[in-house]
Formats: C-alpha cells, sequence, structure tokens
C-alpha cells in the first residue's frame, strides 16, 4: 500500500516537473536526505520506472533511517518483492553522470551531464546476479589483482556499497579483504585519503614493505613468549576467506606461520 | 676443465620485496655447497653469496610487529627481546643475517659459512666484491605491480565488472 502511494506521487511530481523542466527535487527531500546523484540527469527511456525507483529507494532509505518496527518490514518486504521486476527491466543503467555546477548571475544550476561510457564485452555468464559470479572469476583473484580491485572502490581507498556494485554478500566480504591487503601491502597508493591540509611535511618514518597482512599494523601485538611447537602462537598469514582459492602448485595453502 | 667444478663463485641475490625467509634457504644452499654435484661436508666446496638492498625486505603476514628476536646478555636482567621493526630499523642486515644462521648446519662450519655471507642493505658494492660476482639468482617471490605502473592501455583493456 504504501509503495502504491509512492508510485503515484512520484509519477504524479514526475510529470509535473517534467512540464516545468526543472532538476528533478523530490517532495520528501524537505524530510530526508537525499543524494544528489539519484536525481540529475534524465533518460528519455523508461522514465516512470525511473522514478518508481527513485521514490521507492527514497522512500526505502528513509524509512529505515527513521526505523518504524512493522512498517518498516512491511516495505522492505515489498520492496524486496517488487526489486526482482526493477532490476530485470534495469540491467540497461543510467550511466555515470558527473556533476557540473554553473554559475549565472544569482543562479547556480547543479546538473549531472551523463559520461558516455563505452559499450562493455559480453560476460560470459550474463544470467548471474552478482558481477564476479557473471565473469566466472569466483575463486580466482588475489590480493595482487589491482585492476579487478580498483573497480570496486572509491577515490580515497574506501569500499563502495553492495547496492550500488551489486556484489553478493560472500563476495563482498572477499573483495573488501584483498582491498584491505592491498592497502597494507602499498599496491594501491593514489587511493589515499585526502588530507585537509593537515601537517604534511612531517618527517615521514620508513616504511616497511609487507603483503598478505589480516590484522591491522596498530592492532598486533608482539609475541614475546611463542611457546613450545606443539603449543606455538603461530603468525598469521593472508586470510582464511581465500582459502578456497584456485591453486596451480601441489603445496597447500599456508596461512600459520 | 676440472678445475673449474672446484671454483668458488659469487652469487649475488637481490632482496628487494622478498621474504628474508626464502633468501636465507637459498643463501645457506649455496654457502654449504649443496647445489653442486660434487658436495661433502667435510670438503670446503661453499660458495661466496652478497645479499643486497636488505632495508627493502618484506615480511608476509604481520611479522614486522609480531616476530620477536631474543638475546640474553648474560648478566642478570639481561633479557632482551626486540621485534623484527624495531630491530630492522636499527640494523638492516641483522634479519636476514640471522635467518641465514639458523639454517646453517650446526656445527663448527658455520662461522665460515657466515664469513663468506656478505650483506648489504642498499646496493652500493664495493668495487673488489663487484668485480668478483659471476652469477645473479633469481628472486624467490614474484612483485606484484601497483596500480600507478599498469600503463593506460591495460588499465582500459581490462573489462569493466559492472555499471553504476
Amino acid at each position: 500500500m504504501i509503495c502504491e502511494i509512492c508510485l503515484v506521487l512520484g509519477i504524479a511530481l514526475h510529470q509535473r516537473l517534467s512540464d516545468m523542466s526543472l532538476p528533478r527535487v523530490s517532495l520528501f527531500s524537505a524530510c530526508f536526505a537525499f543524494s544528489r546523484d539519484y536525481h540529475t540527469g534524465s533518460n528519455e527511456g523508461q522514465k516512470l520506472d525511473m522514478a518508481a525507483r527513485c521514490m521507492l529507494r527514497s522512500v526505502w532509505t528513509s524509512f529505515s533511517s527513521l526505523t518504524l518496527g512493522p512498517s518498516a518490514s512491511n516495505f522492505c518486504s515489498l520492496q524486496r518483492i517488487n526489486v526482482p521486476q526493477l532490476s530485470a527491466l534495469t540491467i540497461q543503467s543510467r550511466g555515470i553522470r558527473q556533476v557540473v555546477e554553473k554559475r549565472e548571475g544569482n543562479t547556480i544550476t547543479i546538473e549531472g551531464k551523463t559520461v558516455e561510457t563505452p559499450a562493455a564485452p559480453e560476460p560470459p555468464n550474463p544470467a548471474a546476479k552478482c558481477p564476479i559470479y557473471r565473469w566466472n572469476l569466483q575463486h580466482k583473484y588475489n590480493y595482487t589483482d589491482v585492476l579487478l580491485l580498483s573497480q570496486f572502490i572509491r577515490s580515497d581507498g574506501g569500499m563502495l556499497p553492495r547496492r550500488i556494485t551489486g556484489l553478493c554478500a560472500e563476495e563482498h566480504r572477499k573483495i573488501a579483504i584483498c582491498v584491505q591487503m592491498a592497502h597494507r601491502a602499498g599496491l594501491l597508493p593514489d587511493h589515499r585519503p585526502k588530507l585537509p591540509e593537515g601537517h604534511v611535511p612531517k618527517t615521514p618514518k620508513p616504511k616497511l614493505n609487507r603483503y598478505l597482512t589480516r590484522w591491522s599494523v596498530k592492532s598486533v601485538k608482539p609475541i614475546y613468549k611463542p611457546g613450545l611447537k606443539w603449543c606455538k602462537k603461530r603468525m598469521d598469514v593472508g586470510h582464511p576467506a581465500l582459502k578456497d582459492n584456485v591453486r596451480y602448485s601441489v603445496k597447500p595453502l599456508y596461512m600459520k606461520h | 676443465y676440472q678445475w673449474a667444478t672446484f671454483a668458488r663463485s659469487w652469487f649475488v641475490i637481490d632482496a628487494r620485496m622478498q621474504p628474508p625467509g626464502k633468501i636465507a634457504s637459498m643463501c645457506s644452499i649455496r654457502l654449504q655447497g649443496k647445489h653442486k654435484p660434487i658436495y661433502h661436508a667435510l670438503s670446503d666446496c661453499g660458495d661466496h653469496v652478497v645479499v643486497i638492498n636488505t632495508k627493502e625486505i618484506a615480511f608476509s603476514g604481520n611479522k614486522w610487529e609480531q616476530k620477536v628476536y631474543s638475546s640474553h646478555t648474560g648478566y642478570p636482567g639481561g633479557f632482551k627481546q626486540v621485534t623484527a621493526a624495531q630491530l630492522h630499523h636499527k640494523d638492516p642486515k641483522a634479519i636476514v643475517r640471522l635467518a641465514v644462521y639458523g639454517m646453517l648446519p650446526k656445527n663448527l662450519h658455520r662461522r665460515t659459512m657466515m664469513q663468506r655471507l656478505h650483506i648489504f642493505p642498499d646496493d652500493v658494492l664495493p668495487e673488489d666484491i663487484r668485480a668478483n660476482l659471476t652469477e645473479e639468482l633469481p628472486q624467490p617471490r614474484e612483485i606484484p605491480r601497483k596500480l600507478n605502473e599498469y600503463t593506460q592501455e591495460e588499465i582500459d583493456a581490462f573489462p569493466r565488472l559492472w555499471t553504476p
């Protein structure tokens, strides 16, 4: 019921806004926090679906933030029923938009210009939901495959959320772990967080080279008493989430050094 | 020709971004002479090994913080425990030297074999050692490439897995 109302409202809004030909701003924005990306740019086809999806997503985020108990669960279940229909229709995506700001006297127009993305080659298994399963890369990637990992990270090194990339839960976790290991190995030098004009010219400590680090560098304590051979405290290398990776050598994966 | 088989050759290993354990095992094999078919423990058939760039050594896992090197000066209260990171900061040659020392056979030949091992933290070598080098050994670990080391064509050739 809630989603029907939202659909109706969304369609009404869209018609009104298309007459006025303004960048779409939802009526709900007063109450809810929106990201600009969802509402800028336009596609001639599938306007209704776009509007419905935007509305649904916006209301869903708002409801989840308001944490209404029974209505939220109802809505979530309703959205889960609706999502398969929408995702089947929207495999063709809106594309990446670049936010452009123009100042004309008193008015500032913020617009999202669609950037032309070249057509991607066909994945070998287009029927799967997760991009890694679509390209059959389930157990084949490692922390060294930076070209693959860099597609799922932001410019400051953080991971993109699962609902945007479309990854399934395990693969998202594995990619997050590989991205962490790649950061600690220094394989992603350009994806550093921006320093807000802080004390940059402080003399940096000499960086130690490392790879396959499971734990964060600051959190690990030295093993002062390693123990005897039968009860030794082993040092962890790699991550157990990657233990099913394809191995081309006979030696087993050795994670407890 | 037979004299060439008994010659003592000089090997050089670049330890940049390599695990010190693998470097040490390669060194110990060549210091003992086990890479030669004419090996015998009593015949002094070990070779010289030069290790360079040891200050750029790479430990896997969190060993820089977890691995502890302990020693006792002999005096009471002289038990010193140092993490690998602190030891490397104090002396970049120590980690490789201790690793090789632990891998050699525990007899009196060990000291002479350690005298034949030459470790340098960077790649500045004295002229006489540089003149003696015969063979460079391949590195045990393949160094992974950083993102800025890939050319733009390679980055474009990699297909995009998902579109937003």
